[in-house]
């Protein structure tokens, strides 16, 4: 299962994924149906090595994933070879993002455990989308997609994120300890203001 | 605030829901509390004493407010609140905007996987 989601170090089945990321980072699956199973951490170097040309990797591709062993013969080679080149570049990508997940399995096995509460906490905590939904449409007055529902949860967590962590910096800066007090808040408030991290008035049309 | 004049209409609905004006903060509930003080924790902050700080509940309100009235009044999409509006406006915070466009990425990955899984399926 940590395969599946090589961005997501694995930490057991509470890290309640479902809120915090939307889903597994997937390539272009539509482009080969046969495939039910995300592709393994050995196929995707695969498929980055096919853009350099190495089209015969394809052909050979030996370990059954669970449950799909029929599609190695039956692949059409002439349709897979034409897709190389769009599925290269994301297999770039995914080969990046495969360093990254190596980098944070390492890192997460090297936490206390104090640090993997509150990184399992931080995972997992979200903004509840019905609220959110409700909050938008009664701003906007109309019905609003579920694409902005997820922008803007996903925008206000990393808001809260930026404001605890310059209240954080606050607090450390006054010499005082974690609990934050309305006045790390504040202050950090407005140091963001300054920066311009806040959401500011929206611009009138002055014409 | 003028620019909170704008939608006389919305502004009720916004006080019932606790959105929108400065002004009435001591009247409003608290819509999110429990996840604010998980998202708290997780971000660095001790276990308890979030009832004192409950000025960043405000904050992400006005947030989300903001947001989305200047998502409705950029021209090209008629009032509509529209995503690209929403990308647009946190073109300049790059904390923001990787993290929106990470999201929607994974979405839509996820929606296409689902959407192969189900062919699969009636395929076989």
């Amino acid at each position: 299962m940590d395969k599946a989601r090589p961005w997501l170090p694995d930490l057991g089945p509470d890290l309640g994924v479902s809120r915090e990321a939307p889903g597994m980072s997937l390539g272009p699956e539509s482009s080969d149906p046969g495939r039910i199973l995300p592709r393994d951490t050995a196929q995707e170097a695969r498929e980055a090595s096919d853009e350099e040309g190495g089209e015969s990797a394809r052909q050979d591709c030996p370990q059954p994933r669970a449950g799909e062993e029929t599609d190695s013969s039956s692949r059409p080679p002439v349709a897979k070879r034409r897709k190389v080149d769009t599925e290269g570049k994301r297999g770039r990508q995914r080969e990046v993002n495969e360093e990254e997940a190596q980098e944070m399995r390492t890192l997460v096995a090297a936490m206390s455990q104090e640090q993997l509460n509150r990184y399992q906490v931080f995972r997992s905590s979200a903004f509840p989308k019905a609220t959110i939904k409700r909050l938008i449409q009664a701003v906007a007055g109309t019905p609003v997609s579920q694409n902005v529902v997820i922008a803007m949860s996903g925008m206000a967590k990393v808001f809260v994120g930026e404001v605890v962590e310059e209240a954080l910096d606050m607090c450390e800066k006054w010499g005082e300890k974690p609990p934050l007090q309305p006045k790390h808040l504040r202050e950090a408030v407005r140091r963001l203001r300054k920066k311009g991290q806040m959401p500011s008035s929206k611009h009138k049309i002055l014409f | 605030m003028a620019d909170e004049e704008e939608n006389p209409t919305f502004e009720e609905e916004n006080e019932e829901i606790g959105g929108g004006a400065e002004g009435g903060q001591s009247k409003r509930k608290r819509v999110f509390s429990k996840e604010l003080r998980c998202m708290m924790y997780g971000f660095g902050d001790d276990q308890n004493l979030y009832t004192e700080s409950v000025d960043i509940e405000d904050l992400v309100i006005e947030l989300i407010t903001k947001m989305t009235r200047k998502a409705k009044s950029i021209g090209g999409s008629h009032g509509r609140v529209q995503v690209k509006d929403i990308i647009f406006l946190i073109r300049k915070e790059p904390r923001k905007f990787a993290r929106v466009k990470d999201l929607l990425t994974m979405n839509d990955d996820l929606k296409h996987a689902r959407k192969a899984f189900d062919e699969a399926n009636y395929g076989s």
